[in-house]
């Protein structure tokens, strides 16, 4: 009986539908939001149609997961990664799991969003910058403002622990000579509470928890848009950012099909789509998107995601030293 | 005729022996697929890079004082919040049991459904609830003013929803034990003018301590693992268990993070092994053999205690499972996030979006809803003959593997999901068939992370099967299949549907586990809320979220309409 069972197990477990296998498809891993991805495929789709895209979204953390467990046990799933962060896809360079394209369209970028030797693009710029509930007794511009008495205990902000974008902000942050590492002591000092990502930040501020937060702009953009309690402002200081790099793995299988989709996105009008799905866009020549200042009046701090990687362990463990105890 | 049967016996010898043989050979080759292979793999993956050199992930996991703070927090957290689940769970276990307390359905009913609340949705909604932003407390105006500190950022806050969550693993271990309590003895005390205090200290709790043990371990375990919870409150107050530990690893950019988390997580598994031994050690001391179920259930008179009594219930009720159900509901009908629910602000798009627009939203239903009804029904099916097995073995051979079926479920599901993306992406060898990418994978998961759940009502309750009548079956010639299904099924019924329940209830909304191995077309619920939450649109999340506790709701109501058709006691919520 039991073998019965057994056998009945495998043949339920063979019946399920296998992954199909059609003539030209194109492996997407990407940590954007579901409704974002949705959007960028089906407009690349629509492209190019004898292309067929399957994609895999989750956190840049759960998905490199899975891909470093996948890459371990030799095999290498995606064609194309499109993550959250440069510094995650130095990593993976450093490691020889990118493979180099020199796309036609990267002239039309600055130097620094993408790799010199092709390995990924920057794609769109997502700044982290300062946000606050309407009914907020202050109004904060600048970041020092989060270490005054008046917001003490007040501010959520992502921990560079659990989260890689949190952590470059940690990076350009403590590089920047005004603020040092000396400032995030005094923002523990000042009690401030970090949460495991963004989306944590959000709820707290929305739900009037946490007055005050750092979080990244489109969330708190696009959230206010649908009418939600909450304001976004670009400190004056500056603001860090993540650029959604786009990367061809070096085992891809459909290495045609990933090409184009790296010069899809860095064209016209792949940059025009980011704009429409409100972000903003990594070429300087197209706009902003409503809710945003002019491009001229958002100060970017520099970052270097080379040095990022190389000091990583080092500031986690002083990040944890300081607000762990 | 002495003489045939004695020669039918005889003849029927060596093929009694041959089932048994089969049926052992196959629940160890499930076991060993199930449970050790899996941990092996992540066994391997911790010793992979160790090398003479004192910077192996290993040692550098073992030499980080971080890691043994986590260790010291984990253990801290998950002992109180078994023991808040212990205290939960056994006091609903008796009072809606034992006593003669109105409407006993609708509170077990009700008790049932904080599980399939995401303890982030429970968190939050405390949070508000006591916050200086609580619309409650501010009509009163007594709340506290804004950056008081928040007390449920706090290793007690953190035990405290850890045992919220896992009240009902208690519960149910400890209810399938009291409807199988003997009436005579209880006549017996009576009698003897025993106070209903006596009765319940001297006979009731000594004979249903073995079931409290394995829920309380059941708790533990499944606290040992929880990642949401300490997330949501260790995170701003600075404070990690183990869990939160290896997703920091997991954020890093390192190579040898596999290896890292691998490590940690034998550290729990460890953990396990030192609980499982401890639970052995007890139950071991309570063994007490009972006769199948009274015809009529036990019940004390509270008299004038009975209203006082159900008021505390109803209290309880409403902070675990009537708030934290109104705030998500709420949170489901405002245009976004943080906006007042007024009658202006009142909208069902939510709703209308998730179940006319995103095809994703029926996928993931169905997939989930198909998962836990599978997973349910197969480990049920298997639990019988595993636990019938287990209990013919030595006692220290069934505390080994008794804990090795426990470890899948207490590593953090993330972990185990990394276990079996290592196993199953390249295709099976011999057939090429690759599982990697299907619901199959998820399935085969799930099997492996919730045996133990299944499993241990069911071995609880068998430990306390007298052996009389399975012997008396055997002297009769019936075969050991046969007295599986005449006998200790019958006697253990209420356990197997106690545990396929679990598992149920658990896999519906389950979320680590998928949330690496789900794939395009192979969402399930959690992941769907999960994904949701994350990308900022938790309105959405929140509408999935009510969905999926209605459809809970719904679905163990038709199963209240076959209860008559079903052995007794096997519904909970039905008498």
């Amino acid at each position: 009986m039991t073998m019965k069972k057994t056998l009945l197990i495998c043949a339920a477990a063979l019946a399920f539908p296998l992954s199909v296998q059609a003539q030209d498809v194109l492996t997407l891993y990407t940590s954007q939001p579901n409704k974002d991805a949705q959007m960028t495929v089906d407009a690349f789709e629509a492209a190019n149609p004898n292309i067929k895209v399957e994609w895999v979204r989750d956190g840049t953390t759960k998905l490199m997961t899975k891909l470093r467990a996948e890459l371990s046990s030799g095999v290498v799933k995606p064609d194309v990664l499109l993550i959250a962060d440069s510094v995650t896809m130095e990593s993976m360079v450093s490691d020889g799991y990118l493979e180099a394209y020199l796309s036609p369209n990267r002239t039309k970028y600055e130097d620094s969003l993408y790799s010199d030797k092709g390995y990924y693009y920057g794609t769109k710029l997502i700044t982290t910058g300062i946000v606050h509930h309407k009914k907020a007794p202050q109004s904060p511009t600048d970041w020092s403002d989060f270490i005054k008495p008046a917001y003490k205990n007040q501010v959520a902000m992502p921990s560079p622990l659990y989260s890689g974008a949190a952590l470059i902000h940690l990076a350009t942050l403590t590089d920047e000579k005004t603020l040092g590492w000396n400032y995030y002591e005094q923002l523990h000092t000042n009690q401030v509470k970090a949460q495991g990502g963004n989306g944590g930040v959000l709820k707290a501020v929305a739900s009037g928890t946490k007055p005050y937060g750092v979080i990244v702009d489109f969330l708190a953009i696009r959230e206010a848009a649908k009418g939600s309690p909450i304001e976004f402002v670009f400190p004056k200081t500056g603001v860090s950012m993540v650029t959604e790099p786009v990367a061809i793995m070096k085992g891809a299988k459909n290495k045609a099909a990933a090409k184009r989709f790296v010069d899809f996105l860095l064209s016209q009008e792949g940059q025009q789509l980011v704009l429409e799905q409100g972000y903003l866009p990594a070429r300087g020549d197209i706009g902003v998107p409503a809710g945003f200042p002019k491009r001229e009046e958002i100060r970017l701090m520099p970052f270097d995601a080379a040095k990022t990687l190389e000091n990583n362990e080092a500031n986690k463990a002083r990040f944890s030293k300081i607000f762990e105890g | 005729m002495t003489p045939s049967l004695i020669k039918a016996r005889f003849i029927d010898g060596p093929s009694m022996d041959s089932q048994l043989r089969w049926l052992s050979i196959g629940l160890f080759v499930l076991i060993a697929t199930l449970s050790v292979v899996p941990s092996l793999r992540l066994l391997v993956e911790a010793l992979s890079q160790v090398t003479l050199s004192a910077s192996s992930p290993l040692a550098e996991v073992l030499r980080s004082e971080r890691t043994w703070i986590a260790l010291k927090n984990s253990f801290y957290t998950s002992g109180l919040g078994t023991l808040i689940a212990v205290v939960l769970g056994c006091g609903f276990g008796f009072v809606t049991t034992l006593t003669n307390i109105r409407g006993r359905a609708v509170w077990v009913f009700c008790f049932m459904l904080p599980m399939m609340i995401p303890p982030q949705v429970t968190a939050l909604s405390w949070l508000q609830l006591f916050g200086p932003a609580s619309p409650i407390l501010n009509t009163f105006g007594i709340a506290p003013t804004l950056g008081s500190p928040q007390p449920m950022y706090s290793a007690e806050g953190i035990a405290l929803l850890l045992g919220i969550q896992s009240a009902p693993l208690v519960y149910l271990a400890l209810r399938t034990q009291l409807i199988a309590l003997p009436q005579d003895l209880l006549e017996a005390a009576q009698l003897a003018k025993a106070s209903p205090f006596r009765v319940w200290v001297d006979i009731i709790v000594p004979l249903c301590r073995s079931a409290i043990v394995a829920g309380a371990a059941l708790a533990f375990v499944s606290s040992l693992g929880n990642f949401g919870i300490p997330a949501m409150l260790g995170i701003p107050a600075g404070y990690i268990v183990l869990p939160t530990l290896i997703y920091q690893q997991m954020a890093g950019f390192g190579n040898d993070m596999l290896s890292q988390v691998a490590s940690l997580s034998m550290i729990i598994a460890l953990l396990v092994l030192a609980g499982m031994l401890l639970q052995q050690w007890l139950q071991q001391r309570s063994r007490y053999a009972l006769l199948g179920h009274t015809a009529k259930s036990i019940s004390f008179r509270l008299q004038r205690w009975r209203l006082p009594l159900e008021l505390l219930l109803a209290v309880i009720l409403c902070f675990i499972l009537v708030a934290p159900l109104f705030a998500l509901i709420v949170s489901s009908l405002v245009p976004a996030l943080g906006m007042p629910l007024t009658l202006d602000t009142l909208t069902f798009s939510a709703f209308h979006e998730m179940i006319s627009r995103q095809g994703v939203t029926k996928r993931a239903f169905e997939n989930s809803v198909f998962l836990a009804f599978v997973s349910a029904f197969v480990l049920m099916v298997v639990s019988l003959p595993l636990g019938y097995l287990l209990m013919r073995l030595p006692m220290r051979t069934r505390a080994v593997i008794a804990s090795l079926i426990e470890v899948p479920y207490a590593i953090p599901g993330i972990v185990l999901a990394i276990a079996f993306i290592l196993l199953f992406a390249k295709p099976l060898p011999f057939i090429e068939i690759s599982l990697y990418g299907t619901l199959g994978i998820i399935f085969l998961a799930y099997l492996s992370c919730f045996l133990s759940v299944c499993l241990k009502p069911v071995l609880s309750a068998m430990s306390q099967l007298d052996p009389v009548l399975e012997e008396a079956a055997q002297l009769a010639g019936a075969r050991p299949l046969k007295r599986l299904v005449d006998i200790i099924l019958p006697l253990t019924a209420p356990a197997f549907f106690a545990g396929g329940l679990l598992v149920f209830l658990i896999s519906i909304n389950e979320l680590t586990v998928s949330a690496l191995l789900w794939s395009a077309g192979n969402e399930t619920l959690g992941v769907l809320i999960f994904n949701l939450d994350e990308s900022g649109d938790s309105v959405l999340a929140s509408a999935i979220a009510v969905l999926v506790v209605m459809l809970v709701a719904g679905l163990m109501s038709l199963l209240s309409l076959c209860a008559p058709r079903l052995p007794k006691g096997v519904i909970p919520w039905h008498d």
